[in-house]
């Protein structure tokens, strides 16, 4: 049997459009300052370790590891960045505390891409320098460049994956933390200016600021806290060699291989059987339905019709990004996925207000690093 | 809020402008090298083989992924090849609208299990699975770049 390692608090920002009225430091305290409330902990003397995942260019700064550490609670203790989404954070934190070196550890991440003066330049910089960036292409392209191929190799539909904006969006109406809610339809989609063909701007999510802060504990010490512990079952991750590599183009090999590690430890066969909801990547519409089947959640090209007759829907039979995703949410950089994260766990224990779910025992989060990465991390977490 | 103050009129907001002033070289490296070379002084292009795992890189690599083995058999592939993903962007990288929408393909390229990122000119309408060609510039003006193919086009 894993380690059995829980969720004890998480606190986060609302996430807006912009945040000009505080700096980056002041939003990761106060999302710190929720989560070890949440938690009932100590941030001088009842955290062991502390873990920010950012990446330097997004924040401005080099070496951004040094930075971090007041805000948090962090100043001369156990601290370093990982460069990477949240749920990767959270592994981390996980094999610290299974190592048996610490008992608590708080994991952080942010996005403060109001202040990316350039953000076409910071994405286009991500791009291979010698192949692909002299080209001196938008990066989104790549994902349009994805896109046409899922949706020749799936039979997909532009209207499907209109469904996912449009069902995104009208969930965050219900998450005040959202940025980006609207009250919009499939047809709006499609007849938003086209971006990256076959993407329309609506289906290009955009992004936000916010931090938060998610508390993970050993079993003996989650037992003697108040809060009642989310149980972290099963987590994994994967990077590939990316959409050029191979003649598919399509498909996320990454979700698949992180999923089938974290099904593995948390001893899920039939991911459809053991998953009640599940807060997946959606940074473009066709995302979620091709991560859905990456995961197992859907067959090979169903997640599309599946989302379009409403069985991704709050109401649906597999509940999917009920927070609003990244569409309705906000891009989020390396918070995107913990944004996911807070939603699975606010739902199971039943504080998720007017988008509660009746049935959340275990749910999943996904997160994919973006375009042009092949990274993605899978997180399984239950109430028992 | 974290915190019991706030900023409540934004005339008070400040923030403090800043930039990269960082330069770069990319070393091509020994795969890189032949890939551009080939180019350059002959127009055409070179993958690598693995051939355990019967899978041809490019780019051209001297390891392979798959196996880990290293690679030292050398493939000419293309010209032609198919597009197998086709987008048009009409934003450009700082996120304006383009007045001219430009095409990108994933084409793989003829004896090639790779696919290359490139730009599509001349080809209206074209779909996935088209035929496409490179066009090169010509021999004294490449310089061993990705650039020396200005585009592809549908054939
Ligand atoms: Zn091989």
């Amino acid at each position: 049997m894993p380690t059995k390692v829980a969720i004890i608090g998480v606190g986060h920002t609302a996430f807006r459009a912009t945040s000009p009225g505080l700096s980056y430091k002041e939003l990761m305290f106060e999302a710190a300052t929720r989560a070890y409330e949440d938690a009932g902990l100590d941030a001088r003397s009842e955290i062991d370790s502390f873990l920010t995942c950012s990446e330097d260019l997004a924040e401005g700064t080099s070496i951004f590891d040094e930075y971090v550490p007041d805000q948090i609670g962090g100043a001369e203790r156990p601290v370093y960045t990982v460069s990477g989404d949240t749920i990767q954070g959270l592994a981390t934190a996980y094999m610290q505390i299974a190592s048996g070196i610490v008992d608590v550890v708080s994991v952080e991440a942010h996005s403060k891409a109001s202040n990316v003066v350039t953000p076409g330049e910071l994405h286009a910089f991500a791009l291979d320098p010698i192949f692909v960036r002299p080209l001196g292409f938008n990066a989104h392209a790549m994902a349009g460049l994805e896109a046409s191929a899922y949706l020749a190799t799936t039979s997909t539909t532009r209207e499907q994956c209109a469904h996912v904006v449009a069902k995104n969006r009208r969930n965050a109406l219900a998450n005040p933390s959202a940025a980006h809610a609207a009250a919009i339809d499939p047809q709006d989609v499609l007849s938003s200016p086209p971006a990256f063909a076959p993407l329309t701007e609506l289906e290009v999510s955009a992004p936000a600021d916010g931090a938060l802060v998610i508390v993970l504990a050993s079993e003996e010490r989650a037992k003697k806290l108040k809060r009642q512990p989310v149980w972290l079952r099963g987590i994994g991750w994967s990077t590939g060699s990316g959409i050029t590599s191979g003649t598919d183009g399509s498909s996320a090999d990454y979700a698949r291989s992180a999923a089938e590690m974290a099904y593995r430890m948390a001893g899920i066969g039939d991911p459809r059987q053991g998953i009640d909801f599940a807060e997946v990547d959606d940074s473009y519409s066709y995302k979620e339905p091709q991560h859905l089947e990456a995961l197992g959640l859907f067959g090979p090209g169903r997640a599309g019709a599946a989302t379009a007759d409403g069985a991704t829907a709050r109401d649906g039979d597999l509940p999917v990004n009920v927070s609003g995703g990244s569409l309705g949410v906000g891009q989020l950089f390396e918070a995107s996925g913990g944004q996911k994260v807070a939603e699975v766990v606010a739902q199971l224990r039943g504080e998720a207000g007017p988008r509660q779910l009746k049935k959340a025992k275990t749910g999943l989060a996904q997160s994919w690093r973006g375009i042009p990465t092949a990274t993605g991390a899978v997180v399984v977490l239950s109430r028992d | 809020m974290g915190s019991s103050e706030q900023i409540d009129r934004v005339t008070d907001l400040r923030a403090w402008p800043g930039e990269f002033p960082v330069s770069h070289l990319y070393t091509m490296g020994i795969a890189g090298e032949r890939f551009f070379r080939e180019l350059k002084d002959n127009g055409r292009f070179l993958g690598s083989r693995c051939a355990a795992c019967d899978h041809v890189y490019l780019p051209p690599s001297i390891f392979c992924p798959r196996c880990f083995a290293a690679l030292d058999e050398w493939k000419e592939v293309g010209p032609q090849g198919t597009v197998r993903a086709v987008t048009t962007a009409h934003r450009g990288v700082d996120g304006t609208t383009l007045k001219t929408p430009e095409t990108l393909a994933l084409i793989q390229l003829d004896g090639a299990d790779d696919l290359l990122t490139h730009r599509i000119k001349e080809s209206e309408g074209l779909e996935i699975g088209a035929r496409v060609a490179p066009v090169l510039k010509e021999t004294p003006e490449r310089e061993g770049s990705i650039l020396d193919v200005r585009y592809f086009r549908a054939v």
